[in-house]
């Protein structure tokens, strides 16, 4: 490591995402209610390109909160507005709130994006955008994707729809592009200017047991096309694909993680690519720890590949015995510095930690 | 409605100058006399004309509380006293007792020796200041007068740092002043007890925000302790003699140990006497750990670390030392500061918050060139670090303290109110308690719902208890009884007992009407009419006829008489008590109806 810090929350999270000005939120997603959302400005170490040592501001400090009576397990800020979204069981519908930080320290709840509540309905994966107007894309399964616009609650496109697998995750590739991640693996492109278009599908290796996917889509990176960004899935069997969207008959790459066999633990499958690292991903979800893989080394063999990085630091948070260890809940990469991480577990811990290329590349 | 009143002192918001007054039953007390740390007017202490404008205070006030010997919570103090007047009790720990008079005088060193201040108190006030104080126990009852009461809980933090209790018959208000629910190397942590006192005050600087671990900031401090040695320079540590010195000495003794390191550390006699006579003195005070250590071996004998000689400052090569006083404005610290600020090998850790006009305060803004005694220039080259171990509660510690507690109503100190709102929101949620945030110089009104005893005889409680279902713990019953108030006694009796006690004659209130009855009979068969009518209607009702004539409806009697004027008419007369008001009522309206044709 070149640079560690460990935090505690006072609940755990299953979500870090940045927001404007540098900060970071997280909440709560415990069972009963009162859950919190927190805005956290971090500490100038963090900001800043050099790291300082012993830095009189170490802290994460709160810039304002929000109580929540569902569970959070998504939630995602509005560009260019002071909304964000967030989504979470018993059923798919949306919650809006409004973060006002120089007035109050309250994020204020605004409105319910309300859906159709099928039977079997899970919670929603939300995306957000505004590039025609402050959109959020969301839906729980393949047939219940919908754009809603966020202030006026109107719904602007409606996915035609092939069949209803739940969906892992979802997003913008463009203002027009939306990409679909079922839970079995399938990708599905849609364009909304087509609504009643059907979607491409590209699947995924074969599997003799049923396995839970999810996406990472790069993101952040100015001047490229999205689209012709390489789309990573990971399964809960450990097994990493790439495949380029506009080639999509064949993968761009596959590769194998090195990770214990899952137990009831899909729920936190979680993958994303360095902003500021070209090829660099990381994944977790397994146990306490985060890969990082230099995915320029992979082939199409399907082999083991190695990472170039594992944080281990959650594995030395648990209090109790074999049964605590703490699972990592999620993790997102800083979008400036290119070896810095941030990661929480089901322990409550936030780390941040930057890490150091082993064999001197830098 | 019996109240509190809370108001904070001082003009502005900012953190550092703790003082707060409460008053509670009649009482007045204050809390804490902080003195404000950034400001070089008469800013920096608490605005005491809110209290009375001019006079001294002594009659204002029934007492004075001190939480600890940190600046902000009792540098105002002997100006409060001695300048202002103040002549009353000043309740503290005995710690705080003990190094409160240190503190004071160094910081009175530096104000006016160093920036030359004349509007500042003297050694003499501080000596005087300090004969009015008097030394309270952990968990000891003092009792203030005959009513004020208060009691001190440990409070983790500083040495000596305490929380009190202030208790005025059945009223009582918790302070906390600055507290730290996380044991560290050598304090534990805040404890208090169930007291459910009517109002918590608590600080809540820290409520926002999320502390970076504990393990990280050691880890970070001993990464630059390494580094500085390796490379041969020398470390640097100003240090106050008691409290985080004796961390990171325990810190770096085990540090070195594991790693097999062979720099010498060293400490400054001055600092292993003083440290060790307090040590002695207050070991109660520290946690489990250091206690048990204490009691084998002395406080500084530790293998790796030696006392200091003046002369080692100049000996070659790598080497770390603590030296007093804190803030390198004087002595010993300053003299090996300006021997090894030349050396960019050479490394400087302020350890904590340093006054405005001191070296450490100027080398941590950023200063590079300091003007010494006799114009000569200090070009420092060294290198500054600054760390800070000093633990307060943050927003998980607050919720602690407040479940353990269990107050009616909280107040927070020192924060912007709406920076504040998530925290009182969050307060109001989770314990359905009232949360307040005044501003300095906002009084804000508790009212408080004192309970008020009462005997109850054992015959009434007897009685209610044998009628009904067995009493529900969790839901309150609801008793009849007499109270009586006799001297200063409270007690609840029957009501019968109430009237034999008192020698009173219970009276019985009879309420009698007529009711006009058109009927050419006789009165016994008008009676007769009027009986069988009301027999007919009132089934769930005794209604009897007796042998004299009168009618009875449980125990209401009716009679009939002719009009004395007119014998088409009877006269009905409807004849109840008090108690039967409701039936009365009832049946004078049903006869008014008439009697049905028969």
């Amino acid at each position: 490591y070149r640079d560690l810090h460990t935090f505690e929350l006072q609940t755990p999270t299953r979500l870090i995402e940045w927001a404007c000005g540098n900060r970071v939120c997280v909440a709560g997603y415990g069972q009963s209610d009162g859950n919190e959302i927190l805005q956290l400005i971090p500490p100038p170490t963090l900001l800043t390109k050099e790291t300082q040592g012993l830095c009189p501001e170490r802290d994460f400090k709160v810039e304002c909160g929000g109580f929540s009576e569902r569970p959070v397990y998504s939630l995602k800020y509005v560009p260019d507005t002071s909304l964000l979204v967030t989504s979470g069981p018993p059923d798919s519908s949306l919650q809006v709130w409004k973060v006002s930080a120089e007035d109050s320290d309250v994020i204020k709840s605004v409105s319910t994006l309300a859906t159709e509540n099928g039977a079997g309905q899970s919670w929603a994966k939300i995306a957000t955008i505004s590039a025609r107007a402050p959109w959020v894309l969301h839906g729980s399964r393949l047939n219940k994707v919908q754009i809603t616009e966020v202030e006026s609650r109107k719904n602007v496109y409606t996915a035609a729809s092939r069949g209803s697998e739940e969906l892992s995750g979802l997003a913008f590739l463009d203002c027009n592009t939306l990409l679909l991640c079922c839970a079995t693996g399938q990708l599905c492109l849609a364009d909304i200017r087509q609504p009643q278009s059907l979607m491409e599908a590209m699947s995924v290796p074969s599997a003799p047991c049923s396995e839970q996917w999810c996406m990472g889509t790069r993101h952040g990176a100015q001047g490229l096309e999205l689209s012709s960004q390489p789309v990573a899935r990971l399964s809960s069997r450990g097994l990493l694909t790439l495949t380029d969207l506009r080639k999509t008959s064949e993968f761009l790459a596959l590769a194998k993680a090195r990770v214990p066999s899952p137990g009831s633990g899909t729920e936190f499958l979680c993958i994303s690519w360095a902003p500021a690292l070209e090829g660099y991903l990381a994944i977790s979800g397994f146990d306490g720890t985060v890969h990082v893989y230099d995915t320029q080394r992979w082939d199409n063999s399907g082999r083991e590949a190695e990472p170039v990085f594992v944080h281990k630091g959650h594995t030395f948070g648990g209090a109790g015995g074999d049964r605590d260890l703490p699972l990592v809940t999620v993790h997102t990469w800083h979008l400036q510095k290119p070896r810095t991480l941030l990661s929480a577990a089901s322990d409550g811990s936030l780390h941040v930690w930057d890490w150091v290329q082993p064999c001197g590349k830098c | 409605m019996p109240e509190i009143k809370v108001t904070p002192l001082g003009a502005g918001q900012d953190v550092g100058r703790s003082c707060i007054l409460v008053s509670i039953a009649g009482k007045n007390v204050m809390l804490d006399c902080g003195m404000h740390m950034g400001y070089n007017d008469d800013r920096r202490f608490p605005d005491f004309s809110y209290i009375t404008q001019n006079g001294r205070l002594t009659d204002f006030l029934d007492c004075v509380i001190i939480s600890h010997f940190h600046l902000d919570h009792c540098g105002a103090l002997p100006y409060f006293s001695e300048m202002v007047g103040y002549d009353g009790p000043i309740y503290m720990t005995h710690p705080t007792k003990a190094i409160c008079p240190i503190l004071l005088e160094d910081y009175r060193k530096i104000t006016v020796d160093k920036k030359g201040e004349t509007n500042f108190f003297t050694s003499q006030m501080i000596k005087d200041c300090m004969k009015k104080v008097v030394a309270v126990h952990l968990h000891q009852t003092v009792q203030v007068d005959e009513e004020l009461e208060i009691k001190a809980y440990y409070a983790g933090h500083v040495l000596g740092a305490a929380m009190f209790q202030i208790k005025v018959g059945c009223e009582s208000v918790v302070y906390t002043g600055d507290y730290n629910m996380t044991p560290d190397r050598h304090l534990g942590a805040a404890w208090i007890d169930k007291c459910r006192p009517d109002l918590l005050i608590s600080e809540s600087t820290y409520a926002t925000t999320i502390r970076d671990s504990k393990r990280c900031r050691e880890r970070d401090f001993l990464k630059k302790v390494h580094e500085t040695v390796e490379r041969g320079g020398k470390v640097l540590i100003p240090v106050f003699a008691l409290g985080r010195a004796q961390e990171l000495c325990i810190l770096l003794e085990t540090f070195w140990e594991r790693m097999n390191l062979k720099a010498p550390i060293y400490f400054s006699t001055g600092l292993t006497e003083k440290a060790n006579h307090y040590y002695k003195l207050f070991i109660t005070w520290t946690n489990q750990k250091i206690r048990k250590t204490f009691v084998q071996r002395n406080m500084f004998e530790f293998k790796h670390i030696k006392a200091f000689d003046r002369a080692f400052a100049d000996n070659p090569g790598p080497m770390v030392v603590f030296a007093t006083p804190g803030m390198l404005h004087a002595g010993q610290s300053l003299q090996i500061f300006r021997k090894w600020a030349g050396n960019e090998k050479n490394m400087v850790i302020m350890p904590g918050y340093c006054v405005q006009g001191t070296v450490g305060h100027k080398i941590l803004s950023g200063q590079r060139k300091l003007e010494m005694e006799g114009r000569q220039i200090l070009e420092v080259k060294m290198q500054v670090e600054y760390m800070s171990f000093s633990a307060h509660a943050d927003a998980k510690g607050i919720m602690q303290l407040i479940r353990q507690a269990e107050p009616r109503n909280v107040l927070l100190v020192h924060g912007e109110a709406k920076k504040m709102e998530f925290l009182k929101q969050k307060i109001e949620q989770e314990f359905h308690v009232s949360c307040f945030m005044p501003a300095n110089g906002e009084t804000t009104t508790i009212l408080t719902n004192p309970c008020i005893p009462v005997d109850i005889s054992l015959g009434l409680l007897k009685r209610e208890t044998a009628i009904g279902p067995l009493p529900d713990a969790k839901k309150p019953k609801l008793m009849h009884g007499t109270l009586l108030m006799k001297d200063n006694s409270f007690r609840l009796v029957s009501p019968e007992q109430a009237l034999k006690e008192l020698g009173l004659a219970e009276h019985q209130l009879r309420f009698t009407c007529r009711v006009h009855i058109q009927d050419p009979r006789k009165e016994h068969e008008t009676v007769l009419r009027v009986y069988n009518h009301l027999k007919g209607i009132l089934k769930d009702y005794s209604v009897q006829h007796l042998p004299d004539g009168s009618i009875t409806v449980e125990s209401i009697l009716i009679q009939a008489t002719a009009h004395s004027e007119d014998q088409g008419t009877k006269v009905l007369l409807v004849s109840w008590t008090y108690q039967d008001e409701e039936l009365g009522s009832y049946l004078t309206s049903l006869l008014k109806k008439g009697l049905p044709q028969s």
